[in-house]
């Protein structure tokens, strides 16, 4: 079964303080058919499993000691279905570069909440932001989709959460 | 990894249970039921299960249909199961209730009242645990976090609990054949209930909770697995093995084990809490936070008793005080102090986050006062301390008179709740930005 998989390995990416979102989506794109992706990473990237999810992938995690995880990513049977809602189903690959970088990580809840969602109403739509978070925000993915907006995010190593948000069509009211 | 959107009927859960507190403190500042008569009578059963179903298992499904979805970021599967699974709880307590008191000799039904309370309680419970039992199942992909771990062993112990409950209540009513079926299930049916379903269950959620609203970090610890294996296996054994052990050989070995396994289950989980509150960034932390640590003291002090009280050979004479100090100290005070912060932050969420970002609003902290709410904690916290040692001391009125103490600080807490409901603390100018509608009291707009 190992034949079938393509390794890839983003710790070192990681460890280096990089952004290893576009070197993933190069692997699944370099995938053959029906081959699996095994990921190395310092640390469980749930949002990939939206991200890949999205397009037909099953995701199993484990972790290999150290704190670091092994996923394997393999494609399902059935054509990809339709994504849920519109949050995080366009790729963010082709998004512009973040206009505003916020760094919410200090602030007291729901401060972080509240200055993320003020940013972006002074956004243009199709512009994006970047805010450093305390943690992973539930309740402003759910705020997020029922505005319309694209995010990506992931937790960082230092534990805090890095999230993308690309501003929707809706014009500010 | 999906958002978590607002429950619809947590509210009304959370309403029903509130109505049900203040009457079992009525009922116990009357002097109904335990310690002036004995601890199996009927009066009893009923002020016990207006307890524990009716107060803090309404709470906790409330509670859990909320944030079962923040413990395994997916949204709630089976939402439509949520009301329907209120009604019968609140038609099979009631049923209940009036079986107890025909037992007890008040009034005098003709027909299998206990019996139709078993069906629509297990109706009811089953619905609740499908719906969470599927949320739980749609995060398998990722592997469950170790608090959704914790309510999942709680889900099967409440099922354990009632599948228990509903062998008496049929027993009684002559459906199945009499046995001295409360002799050697009782306990267990007691564990299941308030140590399985309430207790592992609260103590997953806080595992979540206390972090994120503290800012402590949530990396995953040893300690926590320890207490989730170490009490999971207790429960199995109190549950299953200590009842045919029982029925079996008449001993007791394993409820000793289980007893023992229980204490480091609890040392770990105190040890995370320590770990929790001391790593935390946020400073100043919130009168949750502070009233909660009342609620941990309680849990403690319950297991030093009951250790010290089994040690002496002591623990059956004194389980009724046991089992008030894990009810109102360690449960309600746990759910109290928490009602503080999730009704308010829920019912923010509810109004102000339509327009955030795009208006000015209010803070979460601006729908309460703590200064003023900070004393009736205090008080709760006192009185059931009070209650605790008059029973110890076997003085049933100083026990009365703490449960009226209970009953003035639950009665404010409750109206402090419903005056954040209706945004009645935040300055009228700020109070309700265009585009913002004030929350219903018993149920969220969906959006």
């Amino acid at each position: 079964m190992s034949a079938s998989y393509l390794d890839l390995d983003v710790r070192p990416i990681l460890r280096d303080g990089g952004e290893p979102f576009s070197a993933i989506m190069e692997a699944v794109g370099a995938l053959a058919p029906g081959q699996s992706l095994r990921l190395l990473a310092t640390f469980k990237p749930l949002p990939l499993f939206q991200v890949l999810g999205a397009r037909g992938f099953e995701a199993a995690a484990r972790e290999i000691g150290g704190g670091d995880w092994e996923v394997i990513f393999t494609p399902a049977g059935a054509a990809a279905p339709e994504p849920e809602a519109a949050a995080t189903a366009d790729d963010p690959r082709g998004w512009p570069r973040p206009e505003v970088e916020l760094d919410n990580r200090d602030l007291d809840p729901p401060e972080p909440m509240t200055r993320t969602l003020e940013g972006i109403e002074g956004l243009a739509p199709g512009q994006t932001l970047a805010a450093l978070l305390p943690r992973e925000p539930l309740f402003l993915f759910n705020e997020l989709s029922a505005r319309g907006h694209s995010w990506h995010g992931s937790t960082e190593p230092e534990g805090h959460y890095r999230i993308v948000i690309r501003r929707g069509g809706q014009a500010p009211s | 990894m999906n958002g978590a959107a607002l429950s619809r009927w947590t509210m009304a859960y959370f309403a029903c249970a509130f109505g049900f507190l203040i009457g079992a403190e009525v009922l116990i500042a009357c002097g109904y039921g335990f310690p002036a008569v004995a601890i199996e009578a009927p009066e009893t059963l009923v002020l016990v299960h207006v307890t524990a179903i009716g107060w803090l298992s309404l709470l906790m499904c409330g509670a859990l249909f909320q944030f079962v979805p923040v413990l395994v970021g997916q949204p709630l599967q089976g939402g439509r199961l949520v009301l329907p699974a209120l009604l019968c709880l609140l038609a099979g307590l009631a049923c209940l209730l009036a079986g107890f008191l025909s037992l007890s000799g008040i009034v005098e039904i003709g027909f299998p009242v206990l019996g139709c309370a078993a069906v629509l309680l297990a109706a009811g419970f089953a619905l609740v645990a499908t719906a969470l039992a599927r949320t739980l199942w749609s995060a398998r992909r990722t592997g469950l976090p170790m608090p959704a771990r914790f309510v999942a062993v709680g889900l099967v112990c409440l099922a354990a609990a009632v599948l228990f409950g509903a062998v008496f209540a049929l027993t009684f009513t002559g459906l199945l054949p009499a046995t001295d079926v409360a002799g050697w299930g009782l306990p267990a049916h007691a564990v299941a209930g308030f140590g399985g379903w309430l207790t592992f269950t609260a103590v997953g959620v806080s595992y979540r909770l206390l972090p994120m609203f503290m800012l402590a970090p949530e990396t995953e610890r040893a300690t926590t697995r320890l207490a989730w294996w170490s009490g999971s296996v207790a429960l199995f054994l109190a549950i299953l093995a200590a009842p045919a052990e029982r029925a079996l050989s008449g001993s007791d070995a394993s409820l000793v084990a289980a007893g023992l396994l229980g204490c480091v289950a609890l040392a770990c989980y105190g040890a995370d809490l320590v770990f929790f509150y001391r790593r935390r960034k946020r400073r100043a932390i919130e009168l949750n936070s502070r009233s909660a640590v009342g609620a941990f003291a309680c849990l403690c002090l319950m297991a030093v008793l009951a250790v010290a009280m089994a040690v002496m050979g002591e623990a059956v004479r004194h389980v009724g005080t046991l089992v008030f100090l894990v009810a109102y100290g360690w449960l309600g005070g746990l759910g109290l102090s928490q009602l503080y912060k999730i009704v308010p932050f829920l019912t923010w969420l509810e109004c102000y986050g339509p327009v955030m970002g795009r208006k000015p609003t209010p803070r979460v902290q601006d729908l309460v006062v703590e200064r003023r709410d900070g004393p009736w904690f205090i008080l709760y916290f006192a009185a059931v301390l009070g209650g605790t040692v008059s029973l110890l001391a076997d003085r049933p009125e100083l026990f009365r008179l703490a449960a009226v103490a209970m009953l003035a600080a639950t009665a404010a807490i409750g109206l402090e709740l419903v005056l954040a409901r209706r945004l009645f603390n935040v300055a009228r100018e700020k109070r309700l930005p265009e585009g913002t509608v004030r929350p219903h009291l018993f149920f969220a707009t969906q959006r």
